[in-house]
């Protein structure tokens, strides 16, 4: 069985190799090879395919791959590399729940299957976007809290600023800005009545290992049941930063949850790439970092979107061969590149929940208007994504890829020119945090369009 | 000899689109022998075959390995035929140093800028990432850059575009460089809060508003 040290070891001893010719001549070369291989294409045109001989032959090419690439340490340049043994060892010992939160509060995370009953794990908030302030930090938090009942676990936003001063990455600023972000996004949840609620992103602000570990101390209000996240560096690369962070987090003994964007136009190529990469990077994570679960938001390089018709294939391909063929537990991300309080973004939510969900993972509601806008965030579109999941859970693949490829004629081609929608301070009231008659019109019209299209709501 | 000349500018160009390095250093060594004129080799073969791969890139026709490829065999055939060419007439677009800014280890945004510009015919100093404050003011004065191009990836680097231009004002270098800004939490509203002198969403447009911008600061004088 690979231990962490295993890890660590390999980091130091494994093929020494320049990052670039790692980037080119290993990553990208052997990818193409392995697509070529297995004959690997997308179908933009049905986003969701129901093939699972597919979903199967992407698994294998993935487990394949990453037995052969392995994971690039930028800080020895050298690769780590794991043998399909010790790939398929750690598969079988992963785990297959793990519980969040506490008291009431609390809940457990398990695998879901294609098309599966299983009530999806609904993580909602924020994705750690970026807010202006404190008090939207807040406002924002009690209102994920009380307007989501069905939330399980909850991401916070990620501050900017403190005290009015623009952070800095590994400065005093970032520190205590990870600081209050802990410390202020648990007044928030017990505000709301929900203080049991796990928090999954840990710490938004933190973005660098010591400002993790300055926000961990327990006074702040991290716990042992909230998740704890570790980045993978694009394509399948990591650095002592985040081992330090996994180093420290295995040492507590909290769940640690692997994130992982690969870009699709990048290393990755076209979809077929990216998909494989999404695969592979679910076994760096369970290896590398030793993660317990997943999440995974594969992403266009020129939109910075993930509803492009052949990012929803990644999302549903990739989905349904880690859920057929292992019990780990992941999670699908999204971005979408229209704003808050726009049609647009809704249905782009919807397209993405609704393939996530019948294609076998649980979810955590993405950041809009490609997360690349200060307080560009409202409660109402993570509400609408986890009422998404839950009407879509049970839905036979065939079905919901009819409602998906419907929900694409109505925004695809807007996505190049995507509207950028209402800020909070716009959206919503900054004192009582509700949404403005606007934000429910728009998100009354496109719950009935949805209704209209066959889904069911139950909330 | 005109056969020959056409036969080795479409030889060049072909090799900058296949990214093959190797074929490319070959030809451009076959066209300084065969005393083929340099300037009309860069201009008609290596910039029409930089220009393709740039537009097929941008259509998503091609993907950045292969962006990345295609810069590389044009910069070997630059190597090969620039030091044959009087200082003054050499076919240059301009000079940019580029880099991610401190803190933050995102590459893959600005690498697909210095692929894009080296392929528009700029001459590009990457500086990689995570690049300190003064190491980009260095550079740019060693290497007698036009322009400085700051990436970041994340909400919290975004800072680091911030301080190497208040560096720059401080130190009475500010109008010496034109200073852009890119990567994923950038917007024109911040570029312009912060004073820098363009900001672009994707590597084609930063290559357009890079030229743009040298030729109105020539203009100025």
């Amino acid at each position: 069985m690979v231990t962490f040290m295993d890890v660590i070891e390999r980091a130091l001893t494994g093929q020494p190799c320049p990052e670039r010719d790692y980037d080119l001549k290993i990553f990208s070369a052997k990818l193409r090879e392995i697509i070529r291989e297995h004959d690997i294409k997308c179908d933009p045109d049905n986003p969701i395919p129901s093939d699972d001989s597919l979903a199967d032959d992407i698994f294998e090419a993935a487990l394949t791959f990453y037995s052969e690439v392995g994971t690039y340490c930028t800080d020895t340049e050298r690769i780590i590399k794991f043998d399909e043994n010790e790939i398929k060892e750690r598969l079988k010992v992963a785990p297959s729940r793990i519980t969040f939160g506490e008291g009431i509060d609390a809940g457990t995370l398990v695998p879901r299957k294609p098309g599966g009953n299983t009530r999806p794990w609904l993580f909602v908030g924020a994705g750690g976007a970026a807010v202006s302030s404190e008090e939207i930090l807040m406002k924002l938090v009690e209102s994920y809290a009380k307007m989501i009942p069905a939330a399980n676990a909850i991401t916070t936003p990620a501050l900017t600023t403190v005290d009015g001063i623009r952070i800095r990455p590994r400065s005093p600023l970032e520190v205590l800005g990870a600081i209050r972000t802990v410390v202020l996004s648990r007044e928030a949840l017990r505000r709301a009545g929900r203080p049991g609620l796990p928090i999954m992103n840990c710490i938004g602000t933190a973005q660098s290992a010591v400002a993790l570990l300055g926000g961990l101390h327990p006074d702040f209000g991290l716990r042992k049941s909230d998740g704890y996240m570790i980045s993978c560096l694009a394509e399948l690369k990591t650095n002592f930063d985040f081992l330090n962070r996994a180093a420290a987090l295995l040492s507590i003994g909290v769940p640690i949850g692997a994130i992982f964007g690969p870009i699709m136009g990048g290393y990755c190529g076209g979809p077929e790439g990216t998909a494989v990469t999404t695969v592979a990077y679910h076994l760096m994570g369970s290896l590398v970092y030793q993660a317990g679960w997943f999440l995974s938001f594969p992403i266009h390089m020129k939109y910075i979107a993930s509803s492009v018709p052949e990012l929803l294939w990644v999302e549903s391909v990739y989905a349904q061969a880690i859920s057929r063929n292992t019990h780990l537990l992941s999670l699908y991300y999204n971005y979408t590149a229209a704003g808050p309080c726009t049609e647009m973004c809704l249905q782009e939510f919807a397209a993405e929940m609704i393939t996530a969900i019948v294609s076998g993972v649980s979810i955590e509601t993405g950041e809009v208007a490609g997360g690349r806008y200060e307080d560009l965030v409202t409660p109402i579109e993570p509400m609408f994504a986890a009422e998404v999941a839950l009407a879509s859970t049970g839905m036979k693949r065939e079905d919901a890829n009819e409602i998906v490829k419907k929900l694409l004629t109505k925004y695809k081609d807007k996505i190049a020119n995507p509207p950028l929608g209402m800020k909070y301070q716009e959206c919503c009231d900054i004192k009582t945090g509700k949404p403005s008659k606007k934000c429910w019109e728009v998100y009354n019209k496109v719950k009935k369009e949805l209704s209209d299209l066959g889904l069911e709501f139950k909330h | 000899m005109a056969v020959q000349k056409e036969e080795k500018i479409k030889k060049l160009c072909e090799a900058v689109v296949a990214g093959d390095r190797e074929a490319a250093i070959k030809v451009a060594n076959e066209i300084i022998e065969g005393g083929l004129d340099i300037i009309d080799a860069i201009e008609k073969g290596l910039m029409i075959g930089a220009k393709e791969v740039g537009d097929k890139f941008d259509k998503m026709e091609i993907f950045l390995p292969e962006l990345m490829m295609a810069a590389d065999a044009m910069q070997a055939a630059l190597n090969v035929l620039l030091p044959k060419i009087p200082k003054g007439e050499v076919p240059r677009k301009g000079v940019v140093v580029s880099g991610t800014v401190k803190g933050d280890i995102h590459d893959i945004g600005k690498n697909i800028l210095v692929a894009m510009l080296r392929a528009n015919g700029f001459e590009v100093h990457d500086l990689g990432v995570d690049v300190p404050t003064s190491k980009f003011i260095d550079e740019a004065e060693k290497v007698g850059a036009d322009i400085i191009t700051l990436s970041a990836l994340m909400a919290s680097t975004l800072g680091g575009q911030k301080d190497v231009i208040d560096y720059l004002k401080a130190m009475g270098k500010r109008d010496k460089f034109i200073v852009m800004v890119g990567g994923g939490p950038t917007t024109k509203e911040w570029a312009d809060e912060i004073g820098a002198d363009g900001y672009a969403e994707t590597a084609s447009e930063a290559v357009k508003l890079a030229l743009e911008l040298i030729e109105k600061k020539k203009r100025r004088g």
